[in-house]
């Protein structure tokens, strides 16, 4: 051994984390008032998504809390916004929404309750959300804006 | 990969800063917009040392503000074996919370990109709590700064702003006295539908911590080959029925297939030695129906 080289016992620990980013808003774009407007969770360029990085295949809890409506910022004026049983995907291949199949994940799922997944094998698993806003009539013109929160946790600690 | 191996408390502290500045470079290239890394995903103290530390790092380009609650969610499973955690922020009456006596400092904060911020966690429980482990989450709630400020539309339009709002629950745990870690294989099945092996493990906690362990399953044929394999990581609060799916099965492999699994609590690289309470080990093969 080399002078000043210090070796220590072999038993390591892997430091452990968690990284939950938000990698793009919903975004329904312009809406017409009594146009009902849907954005599936497959739009690379519009749908949410949701970007979780931690310990490679480790089990996670994936819970949203999701608005029932919009609302303008003074509180004036509201709009419905509905997620479907379907407009959710989980995806830990990193694939892209447009692309996502059966074999990255899960498809087609109720965002209202996800099923119990994991981080992908390369440590990192993407959430695929999808939404239709319903407008009414006379729809007050404005920004509308709600909170969409992911709950992310490890299952197995 | 990073690793800290037997150092003396300032520099594992000094290291993890380190580790965890390390761990960003090794992160997958993201949109990293809005990003805030937690670590570790376990927080332990004692009666001993009843204050633990989480770091936070804004990987992001945007201010982010992040804000700290507690709430209380084990790790639970339903008659299929899926695992899910349920949280719960108040009427809590689970003997082992810990809710209602720690407190996080600071509890909001904003950071900068690029910058990290320490989270202390400390516990000040009531007399008399027998020997055990007590737990809540610790909630880190995250969002830019920028998502909070209203956005301005045209007068003559109907726009929407959505706000993506990031929650990470960290597993705390709140140790006292003497600690046993034993868990109890109730009873395990193995059934072949067409390709795939499910085995259900039903499992009991008999201590008074957590069981932290690593469970592994082997599918074999006849000649004990080996078909597929299965290893995760579990945590058992109470009772837990575990599912595990075996596929791979080809028409070469021969029947009668038998399912080995072993669940260790010394297997585990995810938590340091000295946080760990060794557990039993549990041995058992069962015939695939």
């Amino acid at each position: 051994m080399a002078d000043g080289v210090a070796n220590g016992p072999s038993t390591a620990t892997v430091l452990t984390m968690i990284t939950a980013t938000a990698s793009q808003n919903l975004n329904f774009g312009q809406i017409f008032g009594g146009t009902p407007k849907s954005m599936g969770y497959n739009k690379d360029d519009s749908s949410a998504i949701f970007t979780v990085t931690g310990q490679p295949s480790a089990g996670i809890n994936l819970e949203l809390i999701l608005p029932e409506y919009l609302s303008l910022a003074n509180g004036s004026a509201r709009m419905p916004v509905i997620f479907s049983t379907t407009d959710a995907a989980i995806d830990t291949t990193t694939v892209t929404p447009s692309t996502v199949g059966a074999g990255n994940g899960w498809i087609n799922r109720n965002p209202h309750s996800l099923p119990a997944a994991v981080i992908g094998s390369g440590g990192t698993t993407k959430l695929y959300l999808g939404g239709k806003v319903v407008p009414s009539v006379d729809q007050k013109a404005g920004s509308y804006s709600g909170d969409i929160v992911l709950s992310v946790s490890y299952t197995g600690s | 990969m990073v690793i800290t191996a037997n150092l003396p408390r300032w520099m594992s502290r000094s290291c993890g800063a380190l580790a965890i500045a390390g761990l960003v470079v090794l992160l997958p290239t993201l949109k990293l917009s809005a990003s805030v890394l937690v670590s570790p995903t376990v927080v332990f103290v004692t009666d001993k040392n009843p204050t633990g530390r989480m770091t936070l790092m804004n990987l992001g380009d945007k201010d982010m503000e992040v804000n700290i609650h507690f709430s209380f969610g084990l790790p639970v499973s339903d008659s299929l074996g899926k695992v899910r955690v349920v949280f719960q922020d108040s009427a809590v009456t689970d003997p082992r919370s810990a809710l209602d006596w720690i407190r996080a400092f600071p509890r909001t904060v904003i950071i900068a990109p690029g910058a990290s911020q320490t989270v202390r966690i400390m516990a000040r429980p009531p007399g008399g709590l027998p020997d055990g482990e007590y737990w809540a989450r610790i909630m880190v709630r995250s969002q830019a700064v920028a998502n909070k400020v209203p956005r301005a539309g045209r007068a003559d339009e109907i726009v929407t702003h959505l706000n993506m709002i990031m929650q990470t629950a960290i597993m705390f745990k709140y140790r006292t006295g003497d600690l046993v870690s034993n868990l109890e294989l109730v009873g395990a099945t193995a059934t072949l539908e067409d390709t795939t092996v499910t085995v259900m493990i039903d499992l009991e906690n008999r201590g008074n911590v957590s069981y932290m362990g690593v469970l592994q399953c082997w599918l074999r044929d006849n000649q004990g080959n080996e078909v597929d394999f299965y290893r995760a990581n579990i945590a058992v609060y109470r009772g837990m029925r575990r599912r595990v799916d075996l596929s791979g099965i080809t028409t070469e492999d021969k029947l009668p297939f038998t399912v080995e699994f072993r669940i260790s609590s010394e297997e585990r690289t995810d938590v340091a030695a000295t946080d760990m309470i060794v557990g039993n080990k549990i041995s058992y093969s069962v015939a695939v129906e």
